[in-house]
């Protein structure tokens, strides 16, 4: 855990800038001014039976245009199942988002984007349990919000397709659906500190894993999480924490579902 | 000496009784603080801008700058539309400096 807190410390030190005003486990439309970049440390936790993982990331964004903006996210794992442990650099992701639609008025800004996001097959290779998935994989999405001065709600839907590792096995492609909604209830001036609750509807619904073209049983199947969280900001600094709590569960066959997940995001907006 | 004097004193008034030139501009889509800072930080990349503030509710961006700071309607649109909110109209007035 000290090594932990001390690369957390490193990359918060090492970094200088932020994200922006999405949902924590969804995503949203919201990108980065035009030349403006983004630093951010997000630290996962996911907790299950005999299984616990606990990933640090660095996560740079640039805006490329008042649009469009593209970043790298380097992941650091500690990972625990049953008695065997390992750590190192994961996968890395690359991303991009662009905003194709907007509505603002007095107050109020709506917006659509679409996203793209490619997992690179760049982790450590002999760890156990693994650090990677021998596999790039891409995400596409398409992401709604609503951002007014007391309420927010965003949609969004994801899709994940899984490539295959040089052994043949394919994990399940995954579809991702999030619905939030967010409220400001103290409407604070320009340089006040902020807060905005939310309440995300996380639903993840899974194919079957397969291997050289055989379904493999006890994989794949549907999850639904609900996730009360926080963004609090100051200025150009902000900070994002949710909890994901399974709510229901219809996984096939036998499997050992999370109990629950965590997200902590600093950003900064230097 | 005294001629020297004089052109101090001289400097000195015209600089302390220099107006400042505040622009009062109609935004839409600010509805956070955090999302708004990108207009503060390429507002202040402006030369002759000296401080910004920001009226989320009544939608408006107050800058005041030296006088010879002139802010366009057109580029205001682009400065905005690449901080991701919408322009919509712009006053120009003078503060002046109680000092």
């Amino acid at each position: 855990m000290r090594r932990v807190l001390i690369l957390t410390t490193l990359l918060i030190l090492m970094s200088n800038v932020g994200w922006a005003h999405d949902p924590i486990f969804g995503i949203g439309p919201h990108v980065l001014f035009k030349k403006g970049i983004e630093t951010a440390i997000e630290i996962d936790h996911s907790r299950a039976t005999e299984k616990q993982e606990f990933i640090p990331a660095l996560q740079l964004t640039y805006g490329i245009t008042g649009n469009w903006s593209a970043g790298i996210e380097i992941p650091y794992a500690f990972k625990e199942r049953y008695a065997a442990s390992s750590q190192g650099f994961t996968d890395i992701n690359i991303f991009t988002k662009y905003r194709f639609w907007r509505r603002d008025s007095l107050g109020l800004q709506e917006s659509a984007a679409v996203i793209l996001k490619i997992k690179t097959d760049s982790g450590s290779t002999t760890d156990t349990p693994a650090l990677r998935t021998g596999t790039t994989d891409g995400i596409v999405g398409l992401a709604y919000g609503y951002e007014g001065r007391t309420w927010y709600r965003w949609a969004s839907l994801r899709y994940r397709y899984n490539g295959t590792n040089d052994a043949g096995l394919q994990r399940g492609n995954k579809i991702l659906l999030d619905l939030v909604a967010g409220v400001r209830t103290n409407l604070t001036s320009y340089t006040e500190a902020d807060t905005v609750w939310l309440l995300e509807l996380n639903g993840e619904f899974s194919d079957t894993t397969n291997l050289n073209g055989y379904n493999i049983a006890n994989t794949g199947g549907r999850q639904w999480f609900l996730s009360p969280g926080i963004f609090w900001t100051k200025r150009n600094f902000a900070i994002k924490a949710a909890v994901q709590i399974p709510i229901a569960t219809s996984l096939n066959g036998n499997q050992n579902q999370d109990d629950y997940r965590a997200k902590l995001v600093f950003e900064w907006h230097p | 000496m005294k001629q020297i004097i004089f052109a101090l004193l001289m400097a000195w008034s015209v600089t302390a009784l220099a107006d400042n030139i505040q622009y009062t501009m109609r935004v839409d889509g600010m509805a956070c603080p955090y999302c708004a800072y990108g207009i503060e930080k390429k507002l202040k990349a402006i030369e002759g801008v000296e401080s910004i503030d920001i009226d989320l509710d009544k939608g408006l961006v107050i800058v005041i700058g030296i006088e010879s700071l002139e802010l366009s309607e057109e580029k205001m649109t682009t400065l905005f539309q690449d901080a991701g909110f919408t322009f919509r109209s712009m006053k120009k007035g003078t503060v002046v400096d109680e000092d």
